[in-house]
């Protein structure tokens, strides 16, 4: 028998007072597409990251196709062909996206970088395995996440890989860039490849993993065969507990219009969007990457001014010169960014979730101390939050847990609207389930939310009202009973349009 | 068996942690028996008193204000600036009979005109604090050129100048010294401000990330300009300080206090866990700062050899600090 593409045995790594792996174990063999899946803090990023040689193991083995290795460096564990997207690691914001894709493998003349080579194969590269046209010149700041991952993904394709390790790497994808995705890995895998993919939806496990192994603090409780033995008993295992109840359902009287949004357009992103914010509402806005839904929340926030149109809360037309302005006006918002506009990741947990609310937490410019930590704990009670205490740096917390920390600081401070940008992105299945129960305690108090989300499922599970947004365009609008996957699905890629067209 | 050796791992990492945040302080206390044998009258209270209220005092206040304006992610290069022309205006109007209150009045009024000058750079025309700073730095030391005829100090010396340099400087409440009063006062400020209030909440955030800050709703101009103004009138107050201990305003003084300042708020941040500016972590600083030059001179250092002997004691310190801290890790 050939030897293993990768085994880890026995990996153990302590931070401090944390014990983030715990005798872990993890084999991935060469030509299959290897599931890991585990709770908010199992410690899926931190085997990843010892294997990536960011972090060193405190005991345990690694070897790379039975070549023992004791000291792991990112460059070292690059030449032996294993290549990662990890899920905190961000491009560098400067560079321009074949900068990006090249980096470390730039194509030269003599010692220069030849510029016109390079764009012509990143924009080769994004088209053969995306479909997807994007300047090469762009600079990553200015790319949406999803964006983002779909350049670093084509940065380890462009590198020859023979291991590829992807954490989170569909989290904020829609289906038919997954879809790509999928295609591209099942391709590789052909080709031999290892893969190890780590994600939170148990859907895209069982239709890509052949192997999944799970982890719950930091120990694997199992190596199991997804399609033999089914999602519920994967979760069971990640848990220890059953989840049945995935999206709890809430009895709301839909009241009167919170916010009302009236010809709203920004030039070159959409145009002439109007609609209602009901109390009591949960509204979806749904389209595919780049068709103006998210432009439209960031408007609402007063990220972006709007061209024409206005937007109407309190009875008043609101002016949002910033996003100072919207939070003032009762506005909160959950960014899809988390780490550019959701956490200060050297700021603590508690310091983080009580940021947007100090107001409420203080008496005379003076911080309630106590208040604040009744707050904050509750709210870390309530999220399940995995974190040594509130004082705990949130760079130190796993990447769903962040999230949960954004979602607290939000939902915590009961504003009048809630503009939610992918707000389970990265949380786990028992964390959902709390992100949902906060939106809906929030609906019930008669607030109005705004709800954008790429998994499809969820918006039509949480929705009373889901916009289907097509080039700038509100194309569609379903109420609770009309919504289904296939539908939005259809509608935001246009399918709608088209048939009208046709009939017209 | 594993779990005993896994306690044992733990703790080790645990004290060497709290080992790194307690380098400055242990450094601080070498220093200080280091010295009181090496240089006889280190231990004196004449050199212990003179040590503070002259050099201590004065050091400190701007160095709080330098811990403000760092821990919101900033660096203010004019803190002189502000010193100096608080000292001017107030040793000016001295000298033109208006009553002492007036005089600092009108050397605070300066200082402040200083942070609303370097506000409004950085927010109206968003150059970076670094070089906003800078650029007052030397429009301020022309200023102070040309109304000096090129830096010609001011010497008050007549007799009935002196009454309110004494009140501030001279004069003691219940047996402690007026600016040792001034700087507790300061400091009790600063440090409600920073560590109990929710500006000091802002400028923790505005410092670890600034968009986190804006799209958290805080209005980020606003309380980078409060900032700013405070670092700059906390200077002036050192500034008036300095000028009614020396009855007199020299051009340019307030520029030694530049470095030292950055220093010690840098020397400071050791002392925390998560690496920031804190009121006691830059007294701390202040105080080995000012321990080292006071012991430095006694040993009998020149003022070149001293700076090369704090150079020396800062890489020891923080290099002893952030490497254990990295080997905790
Ligand atoms: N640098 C660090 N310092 C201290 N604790 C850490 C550090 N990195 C991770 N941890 C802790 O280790 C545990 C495992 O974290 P890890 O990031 O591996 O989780 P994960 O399984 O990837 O979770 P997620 O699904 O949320 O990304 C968590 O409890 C986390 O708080
Ligand atoms: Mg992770």
């Amino acid at each position: 028998m050939t030897a293993a593409a990768i085994e880890m045995r026995s990996i153990n790594k302590i931070f401090g007072p944390v014990k983030a792996l715990d005798d872990a174990d993890l084999v991935v063999e060469a030509g299959t597409i290897h599931g890991l899946v585990g709770q908010n803090g199992a410690g899926k990023s931190t085997i990843i990251k010892i294997l990536a040689g960011i972090y060193r193991r405190t005991s345990g083995n690694v070897s790379v196709f039975g070549k023992p290795l004791d000291q792991i460096t990112p460059a070292s564990i690059e030449a032996e062909g294993v290549h990662f997207i990890h899920q905190d690691r961000l491009l560098v914001p400067t560079a321009t996206v074949a900068e990006a894709i090249f980096l470390r493998n730039e194509p030269r003349v003599g010692p220069f970088i030849n510029y016109r080579e390079m764009n012509r194969r990143a924009s080769e590269l994004l088209k053969l395995y995306f479909e997807l046209d994007l300047d090469p010149r762009t600079l990553i700041s200015e790319l949406s996440t999803a964006q983002q991952k779909i350049v670093q993904i084509t940065r380890a394709l462009a590198h020859d890989a023979k291991v590829m390790v992807l954490d989170e790497p569909t989290a904020a994808l829609v289906s038919r860039e997954v879809e790509s995705l999928f295609s591209v890995l099942r391709r590789l895998k052909t080709d031999g490849l290892a893969i190890v993919f780590i994600s939170h939806y148990m859907s895209e496990i069982l239709e890509i993993c052949d192997v999944v192994t799970v982890l719950r603090n930091g120990t694997d409780v199992g190596v199991v065969d997804p399609s033999e033995v089914g999602i519920q008993k994967i979760v069971e295992m990640m848990t220890n507990r059953d989840t049945s109840e995935m999206y709890p359902r809430r009895e709301v009287e839909i009241g009167a219009p919170v916010m009302s949004v009236r010809n709203l357009t920004v030039d070159g992103a959409f145009e002439d969007v109007s609609f209602d914010i009901r109390s009591g509402e949960i509204l979806g806005l749904t389209g595919l990457l780049g068709s103006g839904d998210k432009e439209v929340l960031n408007t609402l926030f007063g990220q972006i001014k709007p061209d024409a149109g206005e937007i109407i809360l309190h009875d008043k037309q609101q002016k949002f010169g910033s996003p100072v302005d919207a939070v003032n006006a009762g506005v909160a918002k959950i960014p899809e960014d988390r780490r550019a506009h959701g956490v200060a990741t050297g700021l603590s947990v508690g310091e983080n979730m009580s940021l947007a609310s100090l107001g409420q937490l203080s008496t005379r410019g003076f911080v309630d101390r106590k208040k604040e930590a009744e707050v904050v704990d509750g709210l870390i009670r309530d999220l399940g939050i995995k974190t040594p205490d509130r004082h705990t740096l949130v760079k130190n917390l796993s990447g769903g847990n962040q999230q949960k920390v954004v979602v607290g600081k939000w939902l915590g401070c009961n504003s009048e609207i809630s503009l939610l940008d992918e707000p389970t992105v990265a949380v786990d299945v028992g964390a959902k389930v709390e992100i949902y129960n906060l939106m809906n305690r929030l609906a019930s108090e008669g607030k109005g939310l705004v709800f954008v989300s790429s998994d499809l499922e969820e918006v039509t599970e949480m929705c009373d009202r889901v916009l289907v947004i097509y080039r700038g365009k509100i194309i569609g609008e379903y109420k609770r009973g009309e919504i289904d996957a296939d539908r939005l699905l259809a509608a935001a890629s246009g399918a709608v349009a088209e048939t009208e067209r046709k009939r017209a | 068996m594993t779990n005993q050796t896994d306690t044992a791992v733990r703790e080790s990492r645990f004290s060497l942690e709290a080992a790194s945040n307690y380098a400055v302080i242990v450094a601080f206390i070498a220093v200080v028996i280091f010295f009181t044998f090496a240089a006889p009258g280190f231990m004196s209270g004449e050199n212990i008193f003179n040590l503070i209220s002259n050099k201590v005092v004065l050091l400190a206040i701007v160095a709080l204000g330098m811990t403000i304006v760092i821990g919101a992610g900033g660096i203010d290069l004019s803190v002189g600036v502000s010193i100096d022309l608080s000292s001017m205006i107030f040793i000016m109007m001295i000298a033109a009979g208006y009553m002492g209150a007036f005089a600092v009045m009108g050397g605070l009024g300066a200082a402040f005109c200083v942070g609303l000058l370097n506000a409004f750079l950085i927010n109206k025309l968003k150059i970076n604090p670094f070089l906003a700073t800078l650029g007052v730095l030397f429009i301020g030391k022309s200023i102070q050129q040309l109304s000096t005829q090129g830096g010609v100090p001011i010497y008050l010396t007549r007799a009935e100048y002196a009454a309110p340099f004494d009140a501030i400087a001279r004069t003691s409440l219940l047996g402690i010294p007026t600016p040792i009063i001034i700087l507790v006062v300061c400091i009790i400020g600063v440090y409600l401000a920073l560590h109990r209030s929710v500006f000091g909440r802002y400028v923790a955030a505005l410092g670890a990330q600034a968009d986190v800050a804006r799209y958290s709703g805080i209005r980020v101009p606003f309380h980078m300009s409060i900032v700013f103004i405070s670092c700059a009138v906390l200077s002036g107050i050192t500034g008036i300080l300095l000028s009614s201990t020396v009855r007199s305003y020299v051009p340019l003084a307030g520029d030694a206090f530049l470095l030292d300042a950055i220093g010690a708020t840098f020397i400071g941040t050791a002392i925390s866990a998560e690496r920031r500016p804190s009121v006691l972590g830059t007294l701390i600083g202040v105080a080995l700062l000012a321990v080292m030059r006071n012991g430095l001179l006694l040993i009998g250092w020149n003022f070149f050899w001293q700076q090369v002997g704090i150079g020396v004691l800062v890489f020891l310190v923080l290099g002893l600090s952030f490497g254990l801290r990295k080997r905790a890790e």
